[in-house]
């Protein structure tokens, strides 16, 4: 068997086995005397600005706090007044745990919904933020939801509109669409032109035009439907898929055009 | 003198996890030992079954809690291969910088709980601070500690933040000095050679019979290093010399980490510099439709399958901080993955334990055991 670096200082005085390690040791306790690396949690937090500086300055650390937290997930912000509707947070959650709840600001045959978050179940992936098309839901660098009541962990639509206006430092970091994305496609015989789509578009990019009525044979029948056709209007479509779960015949889908 | 089992375990400071170790003694000296794993167990394959491609990432990070992205990746690249994806360069440079600040993260975090198995608290104290700089330096790109969700199919989530360079080239000096202290702590004290040298020995033949790979083979003299054998992401295109010892033993096992870490910084020297002279896309451009957008809603998920999706099957294998692990994925077309194995490095090295343990003394356990580098989160998946 070979011998290990080090076997050849055996024979030396028991003394130096404890020693010699504490003289490390204690180098490094006279280094850190005065700068312990040690945060005291409550009344000094990482993410304050005012802390980053005193600590960048005192500590012997390498790399203080800095702007490490710019790209933090913690709690949620959203801005309601920018919210679409659009479900692709919802769409997007690996844990299910976002719900789209009516909030005021709608009219009534066309509500506004907005994600209301279930943190007991959220697993701070940042999948919905990251999908989000407008923005409007960001994560912050808030991280403390401790809560003795389980129903205070579920995060209404107005309570992450409060974080999202104390102006914490949000997570700016957005996901670029790919250049074959799928677009709405129209299955036209079955379409009936009820507008459902258009009604629902979150994005407003859907416009009814008209088509010609054709010319009934004799002896057919024309379907009985409003002679109208939904357009998508690809650059503006954010491919959340409200139009597809809308259509009450099933004719629009997921598709490219050639 | 009677023989008798004893359990150490499922709680037990040896066990670094939930697993239980049975041990038949004769007075002092192990007989016999069985290794029972399964209490950890959350059926991770399964779920990811009925997950999209991307969100059974957030399933590999929890795969293994100290070497989260080590692990993404391991997915990523079978993934990848199962839907004919190629990343673009950057992205996999990016890889290789996570992987291997998780291997320093990984292999720092082991030093840290193996020399409390051999009665050394105060280099404990020592890893857990250093540790810290590399969470650091993940939460500053991915935004997580633990949980980092950062590799997507095709590429990664974002490139890294202005600064993150220097930053990182700061922390790799810093831990370089901090290695030789713990060597300082360590091997400096004969203690230490008494209480490791030729215990747990596990010799290169016995090691390649049962499957145990690692820095637990590189100690009993095999070079064997997957990131050299068989490159995968930009290792071909770095330097790097594999660790080794020949003494097969605990000191064996200890000298070859720690000389993983030292090669780890010099690879992350070349990446960074690599980095930083190619700016450049981290996401593939052309992906497959269904992993840009978010699908179909909710209940409505039957018109996903009007599309063609082309099949495939993909298999990886990566040196993880503990050993070699394996990905097996199966793609039937879905948009969820139609079956994910993973093969844990952990699970072989654990259930050889009676090759390493059979003959030695019962206070030799925990820190055989402690050299092994138990992570029971990916053995049991």
């Amino acid at each position: 068997m070979a011998e290990s670096p080090g076997a050849e200082k055996r024979e030396e005085s028991p003394i130096l086995w404890v020693a010699r390690p504490m003289a490390t040791a204690a180098r490094q306790f006279a280094r850190s005397l005065w700068r312990p690396s040690t945060i005291v949690y409550p009344y000094e937090r990482l993410e304050d600005p005012k802390f980053r500086e005193k600590l960048e300055v005192k500590s012997g650390k390498p790399f203080g706090v800095g702007d490490i937290w710019d790209n933090y997930r913690g709690v949620h912000a959203l801005n309601i007044e920018t919210c679409i509707s659009c479900n692709l947070c919802a769409f997007s959650c690996p844990d299910i745990c976002i719900e789209m709840v009516t909030v005021a600001g709608g009219d009534p045959k066309h509500p506004k919904k907005c994600p209301e978050i279930d943190y007991g179940k959220c697993s701070f992936c940042g999948f919905c933020s990251d999908a989000c098309p407008e923005g409007c839901l960001t994560m912050t660098t808030r991280y403390e939801i401790t809560t003795p009541k389980r129903q205070e962990m579920v995060f209404s639509p107005e309570r992450m509109y409060e974080i999202f206006r104390s102006k914490l430092p949000m997570n700016p970091i957005r996901l670029a669409r790919p250049e074959n994305e799928d677009q709405i496609l129209l299955d036209p015989p079955l379409c009936i032109g009820c507008n459902a789509c258009a009604r629902d578009c979150p994005t407003q990019c859907i416009t009814m035009l008209d088509i010609p009525k054709p010319e009934a044979k004799p002896g057919e029948k024309l379907p009985r439907r409003i002679w109208k056709e939904p357009v998508v209007n690809d650059s503006d479509c954010v491919r959340c898929g409200t139009c597809i779960s809308v259509c009450p015949k099933e004719c629009l889908f997921w598709g490219t055009r050639k | 003198m009677s023989e008798m089992w004893i359990n150490m375990g499922p709680q037990h400071p040896m066990t670094h996890g939930l697993w239980n170790l049975r041990v038949k003694i004769d007075g002092e000296v192990i007989v016999d030992v069985d290794p029972e794993l399964g209490y950890l167990h959350r059926g991770i394959e399964k779920i990811s079954e009925d997950r999209h491609y991307n969100e059974v990432v957030t399933l590999m990070d929890r795969t293994c809690y100290v070497a989260g992205l080590a692990w993404e990746h391991l997915y990523i690249i079978a993934s990848e291969k199962a839907l004919h994806i190629e990343p673009p360069e950057r992205a996999e440079y990016l890889r290789v910088m996570c992987e291997e600040f998780q291997r320093l993260g990984s292999h720092i975090m082991w030093f840290s709980a193996f020399v409390v198995d051999i009665g050394l608290l105060t280099p404990l104290l020592y890893g857990m601070r250093d540790r810290d700089l590399v969470l650091d330096l993940f939460q500053s790109y991915t935004g997580a500690r633990m949980t980092y969700e950062y590799m997507r199919v095709g590429g990664v989530r974002n490139d890294l933040p202005p600064g993150f360079t220097d930053r990182a080239r700061t922390v790799l000096d810093w831990l370089m000095a901090r290695f030789d202290e713990y060597d300082k702590l360590t091997l400096g004290s004969d203690i230490f050679h008494k209480r490791c040298d030729n215990l747990g020995i596990l010799k290169a033949n016995d090691c390649i019979a049962h499957g145990v790979t690692g820095p637990m083979l590189r100690s009993a003299g095999v070079k064997r290093d997957l990131r050299k054998d068989r490159p995968y992401a930009a290792y071909d295109r770095v330097e790097f010399d594999v660790a080794g010892a020949d003494s097969a033993d605990v000191t064996g096992r200890y000298l070859v980490r720690m000389e993983e870490m030292r090669q780890s910084v010099r690879i992350l020297r070349q990446v960074l510099d690599w980095l930083d002279r190619n700016p450049g896309p981290v996401m593939a451009r052309e992906l497959p439709r269904w992993l840009g957008a978010p699908y179909a809603p909710v209940g409505r998920e039957g018109y996903l399958l009007k599309r063609n999706y082309p099949k495939g099957v993909g298999f990886s294998s990566i040196e993880e901080p503990h050993g070699e692990a394996q990905a097996y994925i199966v793609n039937e077309g879905g948009e969820h993955p139609y079956r994910v194995k993973l093969k844990s490095p952990v699970f072989s090295n654990i259930s050889a334990a009676r090759q390493y343990l059979v003959g030695y003394r019962v206070a030799d356990i925990p820190p055989i055991m402690g050299s092994v580098d138990v992570c029971i989160g990916e053995s049991d998946r």
